[in-house]
């Protein structure tokens, strides 16, 4: 009995550790040891029901050490700050004044694509609309809007440039061939494509560009034969 | 959570008083019939009984332990019991003997070593 309870002890420790390793994006709206638990209780309780070599006893007190450490975390984690990082993680701020956190995105196995997903899903379909943007420590995704926002929003931004690539999808969209934008970057200052973060392109031509580790920059530029999407 | 601490802390020690105490005296009705097998004087009855003992303390480690683990001590059990039944003794001694490593490693085996968490 003491080996099964230091046995589920170990499985969940090691479990924690690898949630929170994996990064905000395998959570999911829960804390990383509220879905290690979620993840193991459903298991300890199952194999001992089906299997009936094994004393349903096990499962019992599996059940009930998962419930002790359940609770032994969640005092540490209330009682000790410092803790609370440690077991739980700590807001991500992937966007603030200066653009894209392209560190913050790395650290928590995200990209652009994911971020420009996530701002999508909360309503903001503009980078330069958002103030900041966070992703929580439950995996959830946070963004504090400019005043004006909506009147940024006009047009569909395309993600022309992700992470120092074209994507052709996009340019294909757009109409306006990958050599047009090859020229913007230039005209922009941008010598080689992988320096570049994101770029986006919406139809009513305005443009977001940030450059990896410098801040962004939006201009609005006139398409060719009055091209829009 | 107190209560449940006191709960499994207290199931651990009868668990571990329970297995300790069953299988020393699983030992000992090993060691005897052991002895008169060895001398050739053990009978089915004598045999019988120990199975007997055992199916009865049976009942309360299938609580604790798995039942294929305690399904290998059924098994040399019966062999056992037909062997020394037939006078077979030359051929119950070995199985004698992995009935007693069996009582003597099994309570080891739950013991919260290194070995047996990992």
């Amino acid at each position: 009995m003491v080996l099964v309870i230091i046995r589920t002890a170990v499985i969940f420790a090691v479990l924690l550790v690898v949630m929170r390793l994996m990064g905000k994006r395998q959570i999911g709206e829960m804390q990383p040891f509220e879905l290690v638990i979620t993840l193991l209780i459903s298991e300890l309780a199952c194999i001992p029901m089906a299997d009936t070599s094994i004393p349903l006893l096990y499962g019992v007190v599996s059940v009930l050490a998962i419930f002790v450490l359940h609770e032994g975390v969640m005092l540490l984690d209330l009682k000790v700050k410092p803790l609370k990082g440690v077991l739980s993680g700590k807001p991500a701020v992937v966007i603030n004044k200066n653009g894209i956190d392209d560190y913050q995105l790395k650290k928590n196995d995200l990209d652009v694509s994911d971020l420009i997903e996530s701002l999508r899903a909360a309503g903001y379909f503009s980078l330069d609309a958002i103030d900041y943007a966070l992703y929580e420590s439950n995996g959830t995704f946070s963004a504090l809007p400019k005043a004006d926002y909506e009147r940024m929003q006009t047009s569909l931004p395309l993600v022309i440039v992700d992470n120092g690539r074209f994507d052709g999808k996009n340019i294909a969209l757009t109409g306006l061939g990958r050599p047009y934008f090859e020229e913007l970057l230039r005209a922009h200052g941008v010598k080689n494509v992988r320096r570049v973060l994101v770029l986006t392109a919406d139809g009513g031509g305005k443009c977001y560009l940030q450059q990896k580790g410098e801040r962004f920059t939006t201009f609005h530029v006139q398409y060719p034969h009055g091209a829009t999407w | 959570m107190l209560a449940v601490c006191l709960l499994l802390a207290g199931a651990a020690v009868f668990e571990h008083f329970t297995i300790r105490s069953t299988f020393s005296g699983v030992l000992e009705e090993l060691a005897a019939l052991t002895e008169k097998t060895e001398e050739e004087r053990a009978n089915y009855e004598d045999a019988r009984a120990v199975q007997r003992s055992w199916e009865a303390k049976k009942e309360r480690l299938q609580v604790l332990l798995p039942h294929n683990d305690v399904m290998r001590m059924d098994n040399y059990l019966s062999e056992t019991v037909r062997l020394v039944a037939e006078a077979r003794y030359e051929e119950a001694l070995p199985k004698l003997e992995v009935l007693t490593h069996l009582a003597e490693t099994f309570p080891a085996a739950y013991r919260p070593s290194l070995a047996n968490i990992f």
